[in-house]
């Protein structure tokens, strides 16, 4: 078993609505409720849930750029939530972030080099020559090269951004990473690119990673362990591979079942959760997916289930019906129309050709 | 979505393709771009012209400015009716033209510089300072809106009833009527910078709020600041030369553009010359200053560059 990195534990974070200079706090948005993890040295827990689910604020509790309204975390053992703020400013340099919005994440008059010496002089990771040779080094880890560094943010795309973004958040040698959806504004054969980054530096450099996003085709090529949110609570956590092939909570089938796969010629999936997703000012009692779960009792709709371990394999599910069989309801795909498999038909003939004239 | 299995190699290798590998060019200096906005070229020109005249004013002007002479409401030396030793003819008083121009906006360009730069300083920093601490800013901003009551020209009236004529007076009420402005505008532009990601990225690097202030929040809005400031400039030239028209400022009979200008109105029909001369000179010091303004903006924000 390797090390814990981050130890949270019934992390919760509630926004006051109205208040202001003479009004009264009149709502609380329960954004993030009792969510408990662990994250391991050199593995990657991912975050799922749709939006507004409390995903991103989870991850900025985490860092504490939102103060948690209560729960612990921990990273390496040492309390987060409660550190003075200059102890807190020193424990930064172990937790690093990487945002969602690669174009405004970077300060816009700021060069390359500046961004990245920032952190790298700030927390002392180093000085003078051995600090340019590092921001030198960053860049070439994150496949850039040296020539970029004295160049502005605007001068660089999506991708080439998001990697400056990661050798900011590689500067201070950090153990930890909260990735908030650091592929979703990418576009698509770019996400493959940062995402096979981001696991190659974690082989390397054994990171831990907090990866929040909404893709579960990324998620499942990147993450170790899968936690589902769901109005701010974790409702389902289990191993990547477990949770998609047998998910134990009705929402995680309704997510894994909504997700577009590419298969030629399929129609939409099954129908997926009834309604939207209801506010978390207010939420549902009992388990707050019942009003839109096919599979709700009575039961449902008065308490709360608590997260439990279902079956063997290390899944935590919150649900009265975990244990039911209810295997994920995929479209088959339809066979082939004449028109599809004439077009393959073509496009492997060509294939063909041309592995022909190569070998000739 | 498929996600081959790429190795860092062909990562950098593709990223190589998309971007030139070669090392850019230096960027030129922000001052040689600046220059190369013709427009904007010309305005410094005419500015540093003006501001060179008005430093100078002792040694090239003609005359003692508030020297009387026979020759009274001579029409500019071009003229018909010219005399060549005054240039831009004389005033009602027969008081040399150039010479009281040249310290007339010496003065005129005092009371801007000193009143923009008090006011416009006090009040960006009370609107960043609000955005920064978004605690702070309904206190802030309603002092500032009760700030914002007081007409710069009432607020002139009363100092100078208190205090007495003279500049002083006059530069504090133009100061003070900048600060809501200069706050409101700052605060404007910093709530816009405070919500993009940079910010909060930054605090998550670690950075204390002092270089978070400055580095971050502060670099990001100085230059669309310094456009405000540079426009209010000519706003503030013109309430200046309004309050001396109104015999507040400086006691005749010291040279002001503004109080030129009023003392020309009263020779309008037949003298126009007394009252639009120091009048287009205010028109171009404001003019330009808009201009440089602009341009400055164009060649310090690195976003508005191809």
């Amino acid at each position: 078993m390797k090390p814990l990195v981050l130890e949270v534990e019934s992390l919760t974070k509630h926004f006051p609505l109205g208040g202001g200079m003479f009004r009264k706090v009149k709502n609380v948005v329960q954004a993030v409720s009792d969510v408990s993890f662990t994250v391991a040295a050199g593995e990657t827990l991912a975050i799922v849930g749709e939006s507004g689910c409390g995903k991103s604020t989870t991850g900025r509790a985490i860092m504490r750029l939102l103060e948690p309204t209560a729960g612990s975390v921990k990273l390496d053992g040492e309390e987060i939530t409660e550190m003075s703020p200059g102890k807190l400013q020193a424990a930064r340099r172990n937790m690093q972030m990487v945002f969602q919005d690669p174009f405004g994440s970077l300060n816009p008059r700021m060069t390359v080099r500046e961004t990245l010496m920032e952190p790298i002089l700030l927390h002392g990771v180093a000085s003078g020559e051995r600090a340019q040779k590092w921001v030198t080094d960053l860049l070439k880890t994150v496949g850039l090269s040296e020539h970029h560094a004295d160049r502005y943010p605007h001068e660089f795309s999506g991708g080439q951004r998001q990697r400056i973004c990661i050798a900011r958040a590689l500067s201070t040698r950090p153990r930890l990473i909260v990735c908030d959806e650091p592929v979703s504004a990418l576009d698509v054969s770019v996400q493959a690119q940062i995402v096979n980054l981001l696991q190659d530096l974690q082989q390397k450099l054994g990171l831990a990673y907090v990866f929040i996003s909404h893709d579960l085709s990324v998620v499942r090529h990147i993450a170790d362990r899968v936690a589902v949110m769901y109005l701010g609570r974790i409702v389902e956590q289990a191993p990547a591979e477990q949770l998609f092939a047998d998910p134990r909570h009705p929402y995680t089938r309704a997510l894994i079942s909504a997700a577009p796969r590419p298969v030629p010629g399929l129609r939409t999936a099954v129908e997926a959760a009834e309604g939207d997703a209801p506010s978390a000012l207010n939420p549902p009692s009992g388990c707050a997916f019942h009003p839109r779960c096919p599979l709700a009792t009575a039961e449902c709709s008065q308490a709360r289930p608590e997260l439990r371990q279902v079956g063997d394999g290390g899944a935590l599910v919150a649900c009265h019906h975990a244990d039911e069989p209810a295997p994920v309801v995929l479209e088959t795909a339809p066979p082939a129309s004449a028109t599809l498999s004439a077009r393959l038909g073509v496009l492997a003939a060509a294939r063909a050709a041309a592995a022909e004239t190569a070998k000739a | 979505m498929t996600l081959a299995a790429t190795d860092p190699e062909e990562i950098t290798a593709a990223t190589e393709d998309g971007t030139a590998s070669a090392a850019p060019p230096a960027r030129a200096h922000w001052f040689r771009r600046l220059l190369r906005d013709r427009a904007a070229a010309l305005a410094l020109l005419v500015l540093a012209l003006i501001i060179l005249g008005a430093l100078l004013a002792p040694w090239i002007a003609p005359f003692d400015p508030a020297l009387n002479s026979r020759s009274v409401m001579t029409p500019p030396a071009w003229s018909a009716m010219g005399e060549s030793q005054y240039l831009l003819g004389t005033d009602g008083q027969g008081r040399d033209i150039l010479s009281r121009l040249l310290y007339g906006s010496r003065l005129t360009l005092l009371i801007g510089f000193i009143s923009v730069g008090l006011g416009g300083a006090i009040g960006s920093l009370i609107g960043l300072l609000s955005a920064f601490y978004a605690k702070l800013d309904p206190w802030v901003m309603r002092g500032v809106d009760i700030l914002l009551s007081f007409p710069a020209i009432l607020l002139g009236l009363a100092l100078v009833a208190v205090m007495g004529q003279g500049i002083v007076p006059v530069i504090i009420a133009l100061a003070v009527s900048s600060v809501p402005d200069c706050a409101r505008i700052a605060r404007g532009i910093a709530v816009g910078v405070m919500k993009q990601e940079f910010i909060e990225a930054g605090r998550a690097v670690g950075l204390s709020d002092l270089t978070l202030f400055s580095r971050y929040l502060l670099r990001n809005c100085i230059s669309s600041i310094m456009i405000f400031i540079s426009l209010r400039f000519g706003q503030v030239v013109l309430i200046g030369a309004t309050l001396s028209f109104l015999g507040l400022g400086a006691r005749p009979p010291t040279a002001e553009l503004g109080m030129m200008a009023s003392q020309g109105r009263e020779f309008l029909l037949f003298a126009p010359h007394i009252a639009v001369i120091p009048s287009v000179l205010i028109f171009v010091i404001v003019l330009s200053a808009n201009v440089a303004g602009d341009a400055l903006r164009d060649v310090l924000d690195p976003r508005l560059q191809a």
